[in-house]
């Protein structure tokens, strides 16, 4: 079971990468971004083309893939800034469920509907820890979710531009009366959200389901990471993204549990909605 | 000129026009009082010059510049202030990162706290747990620390009682002796008027009145008439 936790531990990254910058979003740009993984997904399957079919060398092509991740982010996050600046949080993660399905169908149309040859970008073990063996990629995704969380932690708090950041949060138009321009800053925060998917997508894509509906919908594991912080708190969002992976990789190797592994999103996400309206929750929110 | 010009705005909200060709000139170091009964379209004239909502016709100018079409950071960057109705703080902010927002360097947020010695003391506090007076302070304190050069008070005593905004008034008084040409929207018609050397009085969209504010305040019957439309 600790060797199905450590292997999980991969996927935990993925999540808890995911879950941060799905934080980010909705705390920065008012956004729950159905999106976050499909645009990954996207640019991951474009470097995979471009590698396999047009001959260009792995890092190249997936450099291309996560630019083009973040490209296509911020294009939405220009979209939504321009047409839907004053609409409320639900219209515009509406808007993100479209752009979702807009990308499963794309990537069908343009690479078929089979799992495509990633080529990894890391491989091998990285050590072993009482014969049990721990990959470079969980290494590495578990190392950049922290170190994500941890630098937005400190840019937010301690840099004129994550105060910025803030007050746009929290008052859009008061800020923009300030001179603090809205629309580019939120287009950077979709931007930069866009570059880390497809990123920690690449590095994790070549090891596990790689079809474009799985990747696409990794959001909802990371919903889930997003949602044990309340979406507001990124140091829970990295804590629930490597327990819900590790949790889904050691009831992987129960035989008689292991179907339950892809329910575990859905079961933490309703636990946490029903834990999130108790009672004395409830008599204030009404 | 160195002057904000409204130029006969008009502004339609649903159905029809709640401000109707409205024009004025707010000059640097002057208190223009712009005072009328709720509803009389006030908060959608101060919208529409700091670009909150757009004029659907008529101009707006700071200085040579036209910015009817700007965006409303261009505006705030050719130092137009926008103080909203409400305690517009932000409140997960503290007092010191509220000031910061405008202030940019950490001198003159220790220049804007001198003027305010209850904020001073409570710097590190989210504004969100400040009080309805000390918030309001925020507000103010924050926009002198931007230095604008024209600034828009959008009933700053709403939810205050008067022993608290009468002593919110002299800063605004500060704020003009230092050059800044303000527009004054308030609900306390004689504590602004009292303040201010210009008065304009707005009635369902029109203007009634435009003139001293001192004379209409010594004549009650021309504002009584103003606030009528008559």
């Amino acid at each position: 079971m600790l060797q199905g936790a450590l292997a999980g531990l991969a996927a935990g990254g993925l999540y808890a990468v995911l879950a941060v910058c799905l934080t980010l979003m909705s705390r920065l740009v008012r956004v729950v971004n159905f999106a976050q993984s499909a645009t990954g997904m996207f640019g991951c399957y474009v470097a995979v083309y471009l590698s396999v079919h047009a001959g260009l060398p792995t890092w190249a092509a997936t450099v291309v893939g996560i630019l083009l991740g973040g490209a296509l982010s911020a294009l939405l996050g220009w979209i939504i800034s321009t047409w839907l600046a004053e609409a409320d949080i639900g219209t515009r993660s509406a808007v993100t469920v479209a752009v979702l399905l807009l990308l499963i169908s794309l990537s069908f149309i343009l690479f078929g509907n089979k799992p495509q040859p990633f080529h990894p970008i890391l491989d091998g073990p990285a050590f072993s820890v009482n014969g049990v063996v721990v990959s470079q990629v969980t290494v590495v995704t578990v190392v950049l979710s922290v170190a994500i969380a941890v630098g937005c932690r400190a840019l937010l708090g301690r840099t004129s531009f994550g105060l910025e950041l803030r007050a746009l949060s929290e008052r859009p138009t008061t800020a923009e009366l300030m001179g603090i321009p809205a629309k580019p800053l939120a287009v950077a925060v979709w931007a930069v959200t866009g570059l880390l998917s497809t990123l920690v997508i690449s590095i994790v894509a070549p090891s596990q389901s790689n079809d474009a509906t799985s990747l696409s919908m990794l959001v909802v594991p990371a919903a889930a990471a997003a949602l044990l912080g309340g979406f507001r708190r990124l140091d829970l969002a990295v804590v629930g993204g490597l327990v819900l992976g590790m949790a889904q990789g050691a009831v992987a190797q129960v035989d008689s549990l292991s179907v339950v592994r892809y329910f575990l999103p859905f079961l933490v996400i309703v636990g946490l909605l029903l834990w999130s309206q108790r009672k004395e929750v409830w008599d204030v929110a009404r | 000129m160195n002057a904000l010009q409204v130029r006969d705005i008009t502004v339609t909200r649903g159905a029809g026009p709640v401000i109707r060709e409205v024009g004025f000139t707010l000059e640097p170091g002057r208190i223009t009082a712009l005072v009328g009964p709720n509803g009389a379209g006030k908060t959608s004239l101060l919208e529409a010059i700091s670009g909150v909502v757009p004029a659907a016709r008529g101009s707006v100018h700071i200085g040579d510049v036209e910015v009817t079409k700007h965006s409303r950071v261009a505006r705030a960057k050719l130092g137009l202030s926008h103080i909203e109705q409400g305690r517009a703080v932000f409140p997960g902010l503290t007092v010191l990162e509220n000031l910061k927002l405008t202030a940019r360097t950490w001198p003159r947020v220790d220049e804007v706290l001198a003027l305010f010695p209850e904020l001073d003391k409570r710097r590190n506090s989210p504004t969100a747990l400040l009080s309805g007076g000390e918030q309001q302070m925020v507000v103010l304190a924050r926009a002198f620390a931007a230095r604008p050069k024209f600034l828009l008070i959008d009933e700053m005593s709403l939810g205050l009682a008067p022993v608290v905004f009468t002593r919110l008034l002299p800063m605004v008084t500060r704020f003009a002796t230092e050059g800044a040409a303000i527009l004054l929207v308030e609900q306390f018609t004689h504590l602004a008027l009292g303040v201010s050397q210009d008065a304009i009085v707005v009635s369902s969209g029109r203007v009634t009145y435009q003139g001293s504010a001192q004379d209409l305040l010594a004549t009650p019957q021309t504002l009584h008439s103003a606030y009528l439309g008559e």
